[in-house]
């Protein structure tokens, strides 16, 4: 159990300066994602905690107290790694009582801590194998059994389920967050998977180029991206965007005649700033009709992608192609002339200069 | 343009069998998507079509001509691999070029030229022609790739996991760019991947390879909706269709897990059969004095949507609901299915007990 926290951290390889002044706190029992794409910082900040790095500057507290300058040994934190790098010649059994050997615990006791893991993590009845006869998953299970089992104040994993395949991982997913749930401890995670991320975490901290971009409970950061990088990453399909010209209350799309109605509070925010911007509207807030309706332009399919369970229409309105999200088999097919209107609640507006999510800052 | 046919197709490795008697036709013009899990022989059908392997029985037959014994280059086709496998020293122009310049082929400086700055409009790298390949992004890079096996106007494109490399948001806007590009070639297109959206979005029609069989080939929605069994049913949709076992009792699904009765639109099996039946996540109804009980055992938020586990007495029931919906882990929860929607499958054999009736 342990807070952690994060004051005005750098960190530079060389000429380059992978941490810009990082500022985070991670409450006691949190669970917290780090989500970016590679040579975004996520994992130099997880190395950072866990002090498997230096930092440049800048403070790094667990429970209050300085440890940046203290070795990893020292800070009480296990970590999880995307390899799973457990030793070959040793049996589940003895790869989980590894960690234990440093600390003083007869043997019984550290039997009842093995045992107590295994069950946890369901692997009981493979302690006596080695990890060579065990299934990537059961792999992974033991390498998180070897974390826990001195009872860390924090579990740090760095993609743990990079290398699982995709059935697997969507099984571990949950039961990582159970066993976070059963044990309470602060875990701090990274991926740079936006749907594991979503789904496990309490927070999210989006890093992109050594900058954090936005910290957020997963509905936060979907519904109210702060600028365009974290609007594009979280979300699949991706959020259409597209220059637009806002005249009065019409919001223009390049090469149509009319624009779409948003109401006079919608824009008040960003009007007087007078900057160029970009329309940005996820494709489940992009509406379709057969039939000609008020406040829908008409526009014309190109592209359909039917998965199942819903179909990704593709539409061009003017000079912009916009995804939307429909009902299976609601469009049948391309070139088809449909009606397309905006949800303008969810409808989103970046600075085209400095990507700001205008709204947000309304 | 061309139409492929299998013939009862059988290749071993060694003791390893890779395929066994496959039996498959692709029609000419066709987006066709072999589908399948990492060894299930999807690869080798696409290299046994490409000329690079040959079978140890069966035939090939293109455009109606049996081409078992022919090899790579005389059967016009055109391969593209997840690895770029470009030439890092040509520029994107030379690589493009280089097909062409081969000495089976007896193009002009003229008609590579035409070519060439035809290929690039069609998947816009004009711009990039006289770049070094080593200096251009993934996306690039795989364009450039397609590029290279469209130059020769093949007859049929063969694909073997050509955007697994790249990331998401890429994929996607590809995904686009290779339906289109087959629109506009009317070439034969064999696609081959483990991605089920790509199988879904992408294909005419979808073969599903499981263990160097094939299963079944359909349009996704006959995939989707009708699949001829378990294997099938679970190949296809995220989270995969759960499959729950119990008993037919009258006009009523009596699950194993729980005792919990929910209604049938109409019983395909035997009073009293155990089945396993087929419901998938978004035809899982929650509602407040639903028939089955359960309680939350993970929440998943997608921003458009959530997706519970529902822990029914040691099963887990997925279901697709709103992302408005407020719902928490450990909260007992009530649901019900869609009855028009359930599958019967045999528990035995897998097989959809629903397809034997017409």
């Amino acid at each position: 159990m342990a807070q952690i926290e994060m004051r005005n951290v750098q960190k530079f390889f060389g000429p380059n300066q992978v941490l810009k002044d990082l500022n985070l706190t991670i409450s006691n029992g949190e669970f917290v994602v780090m989500l970016g794409q590679s040579g975004g910082g996520k994992t130099t900040a997880l190395r950072a905690i866990a002090g498997l790095e230096t930092v440049s500057s800048g403070k790094i507290l667990i429970d209050d107290v300085e440890v940046q300058g203290r070795k990893a040994a020292d800070r009480d934190i296990a970590f999880v790694f995307q390899s799973f790098s457990l030793y070959p010649h040793m049996t589940v059994r003895e790869n989980i009582a590894f960690p234990l050997r440093a600390v003083r615990m007869d043997a019984a006791d550290r039997d009842r801590a093995i045992k107590e893991v295994a069950e946890t993590l369901q692997i009981a009845q493979h302690l006596d194998r080695k990890p060579s006869a065990l299934s990537g998953g059961d792999m992974q299970r033991v390498a998180i059994g070897r974390a826990l089992v001195r009872h860390p104040q924090a579990l740090l994993m760095d993609e743990p389920l990079g290398v699982l395949d995709a059935k697997l991982r969507e099984q571990m997913r949950a039961e990582i967050k159970r066993l976070h749930i059963a044990r309470g401890s602060t875990s701090v995670y990274v991926t740079h998977d936006q749907i594991e991320a979503m789904s496990l975490a309490d927070r999210i901290v989006i890093l992109h180029d050594g900058v954090l971009q936005q910290v957020g409970a997963p509905d936060e950061v979907y519904q109210h991206p702060t600028n365009l990088f974290v609007a594009k990453f979280v979300g699949s399909p991706v959020m259409n965007i597209a220059k637009v010209q806002i005249k009065g209350t019409e919001v223009m799309l390049p090469g149509t005649d009319g624009g779409f109605h948003f109401g006079e509070d919608l824009l008040a925010g960003m009007r007087h700033t007078g900057a160029a911007v970009s329309l940005g509207i996820r494709p489940e807030a992009v509406l379709l009709a057969h039939e000609k309706t008020d406040g829908f332009a008409p526009a014309v399919t190109t592209n359909i992608e039917p998965l199942g369970s819903h179909d990704i229409v593709d539409v061009r309105l003017g000079e912009t192609i916009l995804r939307a999200r429909t009902q299976s088999g609601f469009v049948t097919g391309e070139g088809q002339s449909v009606w397309v209107s905006l949800d303008p609640a969810r409808a989103h507006f970046f600075d085209n200069q400095t990507e700001l999510n205008l709204r947000g800052a309304a | 343009m061309a139409e492929i046919k299998l013939r009862d197709i059988t290749k071993k490795f060694g003791p390893n069998t890779a395929l066994r008697g496959v039996d498959l036709t692709i029609e000419d013009g066709e987006f066709f998507v072999l589908l399948g899990q990492t060894g299930a022989g999807k690869t080798t059908t696409l290299r046994v079509i490409a000329g690079l392997e040959r079978p140890d029985a069966g035939q090939v037959i293109i455009d109606g001509q049996d081409a078992t014994a022919w090899n790579a280059a005389e059967r016009d086709v055109a391969l593209v691999l997840q690895q770029y496998s470009l030439y890092p020293r040509l520029t994107v122009r030379g690589n493009l070029e280089f097909p062409l310049k081969s000495r089976t082929q007896n193009f002009t400086a003229d008609q590579i030229a035409e070519r060439v700055s035809r290929v690039a409009e069609t998947l816009q790298i004009t711009p990039l022609l006289d770049r070094k390949v080593e200096r251009l992004s993934g996306g690039e890079m795989q364009r450039v790739s397609i590029g290279r096996a469209i130059v020769r106007e093949p007859r049929v494109f063969l694909m073997d996991e050509p955007l697994s490399a790249l990331d998401a948001n890429l994929r996607d806007v590809l995904r686009v760019e290779l339906k289109k590009l087959h629109h506009d070639l009317g070439a034969t297109f064999v696609f081959v991947t483990h991605d089920q959206v790509e199988a879904m979005s992408m294909g005419d029609k979808i073969g599903v390879l499981n263990k160097g069989k094939l299963v079944q080939v359909g349009t996704p929605d006959e995939i989707y909706t009708r699949p001829l069994n378990t294997f099938v049913a679970r190949s296809v949709g995220t989270p995969p269709m759960n499959l729950i076992d119990g008993t037919i009792t009258g006009n009523s699904a009596v699950l194993n897990a729980g005792g919990h009765a929910l209604p049938l639109d109409n019983s395909i099996a035997a009073e009293g059969q155990p089945v396993r039946f087929g419901i998938r996540p978004e035809d899982v109804v929650i509602e407040a004095n639903a028939p089955a009980k359960g309680r939350v055992f993970d929440v998943e938020n997608h921003g458009v949507l959530k997706i519970l586990a529902i822990d029914m007495d040691g099963a887990l029931v997925h279901a697709t609901v709103s992302a408005q919906m407020d719902v928490g882990i450990d909260d007992p929860i009530a649901f019900g299915w869609k009855p028009e929607k359930v599958l019967c499958f045999d528990p035995g054999t897998g097989h959809n007990l629903g397809l034997d009736r017409v």
